[in-house]
């Protein structure tokens, strides 16, 4: 069974790994939106993996069933092809930045995960769904209302780039 | 080899085969309907009644050729009618057919039939738009309003009935009811079942609400472009969701595999064929509707009577445990 599990999180692993590859690097914008799809399956994969289907599951809906279902929406409206301007490739400049921030997050969940070892169980243990959300809505209360204030500020971001970019023009 | 994995490979070839078989024997019950509707008899050359008839067409189908069209893209043009099929063949392995009666054992099966249906949706957008067809392009557009804003109230309406349950495992929501009609989820929650089925038809892009394939307007949507197989793949994919969303009120609502008489697996397939049946009749009685009255149908009804029937029910069900703990 370790066996069993030990490929499972190779082959998660591949799907996430190339999925994201093609997400970034694809001309079409579509092909990046299949790519980002791999992605979110191969995560909810992981979840699996830990024992907890109720998040595996929720992630397939969320995120693949919905999110993804609005990105191609968006994909749609703003008519962009492989040939446009956006598709031409980033220069120098951007092209450090986004390593620089690349870097920067990865290195410092890298140092955290490899400075503090976590406390793990050799076999995942399945958490209730009545569990979860007690959890939700007792002790992690703030946490998970703080989470919609992330989604609020991306929502007011969205607003304000397309109003900036109005006026511009 | 361990049983658990004998049982899932046993179950997904008796699902393949028997979405094969019920594909056939809808592709006739259609036709059949349909004529008889529009006072003519339907397919009755080709054996008796015309039963061998899809046979026919299915044949047909496997033996033409692939065509894709120019400057389509070729990888997510073919990908398209296969991610619309796989999905489905898992949407048939937790529903419980009798007592202990299916494939996979999980206390998510309500979860994992829905979070997977979703995917239909998707392969419908990447056939539409990778046919590089302006057609094929409005059919994706159609078919994204609608089914985003038909999940709303679908998964509302499922969410009531587990309220009442108090679980996500269908063979526990079916446990929890008797034998009689008056002992099923329909009694208590009417309006559930009726959300339910109506943003059923839209999730599965059935008439009166197949905008994403209207033929008159659109010649054939997201599918204009495919031929062959390609296009078989979609269709049997179609039926075979109708399938598993009558099955999924079947169990929610109507009972599963209770009934009197009869032993239990024979209930559930009259019950689901009745409701197929009832799909079927939907189809060639009402006109397709235009597509501001489709999305005004979900925003303006369906929505605000989805969410007050499930804050009753929340309602109620406190008001019981209430009860419970005071005796």
């Amino acid at each position: 069974m370790e066996q069993m599990a030990k490929v499972a999180f190779g082959i998660y692993t591949l799907i996430i790994l190339s999925g994201s590859i093609l997400a970034v690097s694809a001309k079409s914008l579509v092909r990046a939106m299949v790519g980002l799809i791999a992605t979110l399956l191969g995560v909810a994969g992981m979840y699996m993996l830990l024992n907890s289907p109720f998040l595996a599951l929720m992630q397939i809906l969320i995120y693949v069933g919905a999110v993804c279902v609005l990105i191609f929406f968006a994909i749609m409206l703003t008519r962009a092809d492989a040939g446009g301007e956006e598709a031409a490739s980033a220069p120098l400049r951007q092209n450090l930045l986004a390593l620089l921030a690349v870097t920067t997050v990865g290195g410092i969940l890298s140092w955290l995960l490899l400075t503090r070892p976590l406390i793990t169980t050799g076999v995942p243990v399945e958490v209730a769904i009545e569990k979860l959300g007690l959890g939700l809505l007792g002790p992690y209360g703030l946490a998970f209302e703080l989470i919609s204030v992330v989604l609020l500020v991306s929502m007011a971001g969205a607003v304000l780039l397309a109003w900036e970019r109005r006026n511009g023009k | 080899m361990p049983a658990e994995l004998i049982r899932i490979l046993i179950g997904l070839v008796a699902v393949a085969v028997s979405v094969g078989l019920i594909g056939l024997v809808m592709v006739w019950v259609e036709r059949k309907v349909a004529g008889h509707v529009q006072r003519r008899p339907g397919p009755y050359e080709v054996g008796p009644y015309g039963l061998l008839q899809p046979l026919a067409d299915a044949l047909k189908l496997v033996g033409k050729q692939l065509f894709m069209p120019d400057n389509a893209d070729p990888i997510l043009f073919w990908l398209a009618p296969v991610l619309s099929f796989l999905p489905v063949l898992l949407l048939f392995l937790p529903l419980p057919l009798g007592d202990g009666l299916f494939t996979l054992d999980v206390n998510l099966g309500l979860l994992l039939i829905l979070a997977f249906s979703g995917l239909a949706v998707l392969s419908l957008l990447l056939g539409g738009w990778a046919s590089n067809n302006k057609y094929g392009l409005l059919g994706a557009a159609r078919a994204v309003a609608q089914s985003v804003a038909y999940e709303i109230p679908l998964l509302l309406s499922v969410l009531a009935v587990a309220f009442v349950s108090g679980s996500l495992d269908l063979a526990t929501v079916v446990k929890e009811q008797g034998t009689w009609p008056w002992n099923w989820n329909i009694m208590t929650q009417p309006l559930a079942f009726l959300i339910y089925i109506v943003s059923a038809l839209g999730e599965t892009n059935r008439a009166p609400f197949d905008l994403p394939e209207a033929e008159s307007e659109l010649t054939a949507g997201f599918h204009t472009e495919y031929s062959g197989m390609g296009f078989g793949l979609f269709f049997l994919a179609e039926y075979a969701n109708m399938v598993v969303v009558c099955s999924v009120a079947t169990v929610l609502f109507l009972g599963g595999w209770h009934g009197p008489v009869l032993p239990g697996p024979v209930w559930f397939v009259l019950k689901v064929s009745l409701l197929m049946l009832l799909l079927v009749f939907f189809r060639w009685t009402y006109p397709r509707v235009r597509f501001d009255q489709l999305l005004n149908i979900n925003w303006k009804w369906l929505m605000p009577l989805a969410v007050a029937n499930l804050m009753l029910t929340a309602f109620f069900v406190k008001l019981a445990q209430y009860a419970v703990v005071k005796m």
